[in-house]
């Protein structure tokens, strides 16, 4: 590479021009100095690198990326412009992933635990003992109890190989948290109502919309990348944008009309929502009459909810939900009530979602512009593979997509009729969580089933990333789980407060040392896209097929990965698609075009196809199969907690360069925020003697606590505190997050919706004093 | 035509994700705890109403740049495009421009113990790249490009829409920093601010000789291990520019 050297004039001009002020620095330099300083200026170069694609492990949302490598190592992270994910713009934490695979924390060696479980004491061992001992113990378990006897619980882009292995070696019971503790009842309202799921990647056509009534969803500090851009567009294109939030996050900042509105009673107002929709016909009559069923139930089921009995629950005045409702009716279809992305809040979020699909319903938004897009799909077919055990345990996932293609029909006991188990979580169980999803689980149940041994005994357990104590909120369970199963094998890139109490930790490459299995995701575009090592792994790592396959080699199981090589098994899948590894490797990504058309049936005369779980072809606003189970009362209202004059709503969420639990510990993402701070409202501080930066100490009824500074600020009801979710990491292995900030998931509550089975974390009622 | 580039910041579409700021350190390696970009954000109290401001910022590439004049070395220079740059093997470190930047966006880099600050990505724009900030930033809220060329989208944007700059009675100096706030007054906590260190032309007139006397006997001591310095850095990079050509 040649040195680019500018030759500027204007710098000798300067030298003349500014003699005044700089003549004592010229005055007594020897002249071979005054040479070298006349020499051309030599500014910064750029490197020369190579480029190779990917797609990220930051977050969920998996933004398609092309990442520069230079001295076969990863310099510099940047979006692929082609991805529809986030056309090529990469968040703080995205361009932060480098530091991933530079941790200096990073588990670098497989290692066997020599302490007491929890106790982080360690010896370095070979990847033939690790695996060799995981194989054993596991094959110890399922002689001894049987396969249902062991557990999974994945969280990342490439937990796949470890499902599938779980899945050959028989057992139901693999989760992922992202149904009990996340999405689970948005998703599940979507799909009972509409037959759509509508998580994962939204697919709406922000840039179009006209007007957004957003319930808590912060999307510019709960941030993907092409969701959020798309909605900054549609804002900038003259949306209007209605927030509704105790706290002012940076979201509510950009909404033309923010209402504080009171924790947990976002179900109230979204009914007296659809009762004004209703009552003054502001619906899409034409949409209602051709689509939907079930509309003069649920208008005698609303009659009750008035705006002014909304009015003193949620503290938003009655005259306004009459008229936002009819700002949204005149802007329909290209409208959208967006549903906060993590709905495990209330002691009623099925209610609370479900609602919110049904207004999107009454507005007829489904495939339409400005609305809800009809994705196109890459069609990607899977490997041949044996037979499973447990049909119920398949997810038609691609690389850990939450995806509700394949609704379960509820079981019936533990044991079907030919003695198989039935998810020891209870999702999908009749008598348990039978309309929670059974590919997903309730990660949640799972760790319960796990320290109370019912109904059956599990005694092995697989983690693929993911942090239960930081992501859960019972801790005592956690730990009760993870000291009584017999053996705990855990992958993972990084150290972490579960993955302390392994017994056999196997260290994976981080997602920038690896390829993975392919990422199938659904646009308006259809897409598959692949991701490709920037580098040679830096530490004694493996990747999760890798050692998935080897796992299995040593346990019989070798039929579910016939490949010698993850490469393989990509070209072969890509040779099914009528494409090969080689070919998706020069551009990382496949498209088909986006077409109107499909995206949008309605508007184009075509026809909306409509399936949901109880098998109608009409959107079921009051859907059959939840009124068999009695389970549509989830409808109806039901009265939040309340904090006594002393206490405070305990709110958590997202600031937009921390991922969940697990950047803390990134050098990058930390020099941005090393912790968490408690935002409370000036009126209650004063009155507590509180200062901006004073030291607090907050506790809940149950009596859990902890000290975190305050930030005083009127960005916060006088009722609610707000602190971000991840920090007060207590593994001393994490050098960097350890001892910063409060957990909030120590203080979050962990009561259960009654109808999903997912958690409700927003009913936790704490008191907070000065230390 | 000369080129003049620019940089566009609509606040309204930044939403404080610090992808401008991680970008940036990545590309140019700079050490912990020191950025050469930066995201502000201000929140404050409107009639009972909170509010909240964002405010991305770098070097302003100031068309009257106050830190080139304070540059003894000759380091701290202006490019005819109006790209504010330094050249690291003449600077001394002698942190002189620091406080003559009204807008913070000068540092000593412990590592090199040269200057660092934002060149609008310089390298990158040479090969026709947009820079490191501007490529990744989410909301696209950083717009780069040359406002002489009537087709660039900075131009367009400039006629578009009410542009304001970061400047004040005391402080315009002609920053190439533009931003937008849709009519929102700029909050005192993003304006710029003259440093109490530093040492103008102006305020040269303004003290006494004797005063300036003294300032300029401080110069030449601070320069003397400085010039030096500059010198044994500038062989340095000679012999290994001499050693890539071999």
């Amino acid at each position: 590479m040649s040195t680019q050297t500018h030759f500027d004039p204007s710098r000798r001009a300067f030298l003349g021009a500014t003699a005044g002020g700089t003549a004592l620095t010229i005055a007594g330099l020897p002249s071979q100095a005054l040479a070298r300083i006349n020499a051309p200026h030599d500014p910064e170069k750029l490197k020369e690198t190579t480029e190779v694609f990917g797609f990220c492990d930051m977050c969920y949302w998996r933004c398609g990326l092309k990442i520069r490598s230079r001295d076969g190592k990863a310099v510099k992270i940047d979006g692929n412009p082609e991805h529809p994910n986030n056309w090529g713009v990469v968040c703080g934490k995205g361009n932060a992933g480098l530091m991933v695979a530079y941790a200096p924390n990073r588990l670098k060696h497989p290692m066997k635990r020599v302490g007491k479980r929890g106790e982080g004491k360690w010896k370095q061992i070979s990847w033939d003992e690790a695996l060799d001992t995981t194989a054993k113990e596991l094959l110890k378990v399922k002689k001894k109890y049987g396969p249902q006897a062991l557990a999974l619980i994945g969280h990342g882009s490439w937990e796949k190989p470890y499902h599938r292995l779980a899945h050959a070696f028989g057992t139901p019971n693999t989760t992922s948290p992202v149904f009990g503790l996340c999405c689970g009842p948005r998703g599940l309202s979507n799909m009972m109502i509409m037959g759509r799921n509508l998580t994962g990647n939204e697919t709406l056509d922000l840039e179009n919309c006209k007007y957004f009534l957003m319930m808590g969803r912060n999307i510019t500090e709960s941030l993907h990348n092409g969701e959020t851009l798309g909605w900054v567009n549609g804002v900038a294109n003259g949306a209007k944008v209605v927030y509704f939030d105790p706290r002012y996050s940076i979201t509510a900042s950009k909404a033309d009309e923010y209402y504080a509105i009171r924790p947990l009673t976002d179900h109230a107002f979204l009914l007296a929502m659809i009762n004004v929709v209703i009552n003054e016909e502001l619906y899409d009559k034409q949409f209602i009459a051709e689509y939907v069923v079930g509309f003069d139930e649920l208008k005698q089921r609303v009659q009750k909810y008035t705006p002014e009995w909304a009015e003193p629950i949620t503290e938003v005045p009655a005259k306004d939900i009459r008229r936002l409702a009819k700002e949204m009716a005149a802007k329909a279809p290209s409208v959208f009530v967006y549903s906060p992305r993590r709905l495990t809040r209330s002691s009623n979020d099925f209610g609370t979602g479900m609602s919110i699909t049904i207004l999107n319903t009454l507005f007829g938004v489904w495939g339409r512009k400005g609305g809800v897009f009809t994705p196109q799909k890459y069609k990607v077919p899977e490997i041949d593979l044996p037979e499973f055990e447990h049909a119920t345990a398949l997810r038609n996932d691609s690389g850990g997509d939450f995806n509700y293609e394949q609704p379960e029909i509820p079981l019936a006991h533990i044991q079907d009729e030919s003695g198989k188990y039935h998810r020891a979580d209870g999702a999908g169980v009749m008598g348990r969580w039978p309309i929670a999803n059974a590919q997903y689980g309730l990660t949640n149940e799972m760790w319960r089933a796990m320290a109370e041994q019912k109904p059956y005994p599990i005694r092995a357990l697989i983690t693929a990333g993911g942090n239960g104590f930081l992501n859960s909120t019972n801790y005592d369970i956690i730990r009760k789980a993870l000291e009584t199963v017999d053996f705990y094998v855990a992958g993972d890139v990084i150290p972490n407060e579960m993955n302390m109490y392994a017994d056999i930790l196997l260290p994976e490459a981080s997602y920038l040392e690896r390829y993975d299995d392919l990422q199938v995701g659904g646009a308006r575009e259809g897409y598959v896209a692949v991701r490709m090592p920037a580098m040679k792994p830096l530490h004694d790592t493996r990747d999760a097929w890798t050692i998935c396959k080897q796992l299995a080699d040593r346990m019989e199981l070798g039929a579910y990965f016939p490949h010698d090589s993850i490469k393989e098994l990509l070209d072969d899948r890509l040779k099914k698609a009528g494409s090969s590894l080689a070919e998706i490797e020069k551009v990382g990504i496949l498209k088909i075009p986006a077409d109107p058309a499909k995206n949008f049936p309605l508007d184009h005369g075509g026809k909306l196809k409509i399936k949901t779980p109880g098998g109608s072809t009409k959107a079921e606003l009051i859907p059959g199969m939840l009124k068999q189970m009695g389970y549509d009362k989830a409808l109806d209202y039901v009265e939040q907690v309340r904090p006594n004059e002393d206490e405070f709503h305990m709110t958590f969420g997202r600031i937009g360069f921390h991922t969940h639990a697990r950047t803390q510990d990134n050098v990058w993402t930390a020099d941005l925020m090393r912790e968490n701070v408690l935002w409370i409202h000036p009126e209650p501080a004063t009155k507590r003697g509180i200062k901006e930066g004073d030291l607090v100490k907050v506790t809940d009824r149950k009596g859990r606590d902890g000290e975190i500074k305050a930030k005083v600020t009127a960005r916060i009801r006088k009722d609610t505190i707000f602190m971000v979710h991840g920090f007060g990491h207590w593994d001393k292995r994490m050098t960097t997050a350890y001892g910063q900030g409060v957990a909030d998931s120590d203080l979050a509550s962990y009561a259960v919706d009654p109808h999903v089975g997912s958690m409700s974390m927003g009913l936790s009622l704490v008191k907070v004093e000065k230390v | 035509m000369t080129k003049k580039y620019v940089m566009l910041a609509d606040t309204v579409r930044c939403i404080n994700c610090k992808a401008c700021v991680v970008a940036c350190r990545a590309e140019w390696e700079t050490p912990m705890g020191y950025t050469r970009d930066w995201v502000k954000e201000v929140e404050w109290v409107q009639n009972d109403q909170p509010k909240v401001m964002l405010f991305p910022g770098r070097c302003q590439h100031c068309d009257d740049a106050p830190c080139i004049e304070a540059c003894p070395s000759g380091a701290a220079y202006k490019r005819a495009d109006g790209l504010v740059l330094q050249d690291n093997c003449i600077c001394s470190g002698c942190e002189l421009c620091v406080p003559a930047c009204p807008y913070e966006a000068r540092w000593l880099n412990p590592v090199t113990n040269t200057i660092s600050k934002c060149t609008f990505c310089q390298p990158r724009i040479d090969k026709g790249l947009e820079p490191a900030c501007v490529q990744t930033c989410v909301g696209r809220a950083l717009i780069f490009g040359d406002m002489n060329d009537q087709e660039s989208e900075v131009s367009k944007l400039l006629k578009e829409k009410e542009w304001v700059r970061l400047t004040t009675d005391e402080v315009n100096i002609g920053p190439n920093h533009y931003y937008y706030t849709a009519g929102e007054a700029l909050p005192d906590e993003v304006m710029p601010k003259l440093h109490d260190r530093h040492l103008s032309g102006k305020t040269m007139e303004i003290v006494n000789p004797i005063g300036a006397i003294a300032i300029g006997g401080m110069l030449l001591t601070f320069l003397g291990a400085g010039v030096m310095k500059l010198i044994g850095r500038r062989n340095e990079v000679s012999t290994s520019e001499n050693q890539e050509e071999k």
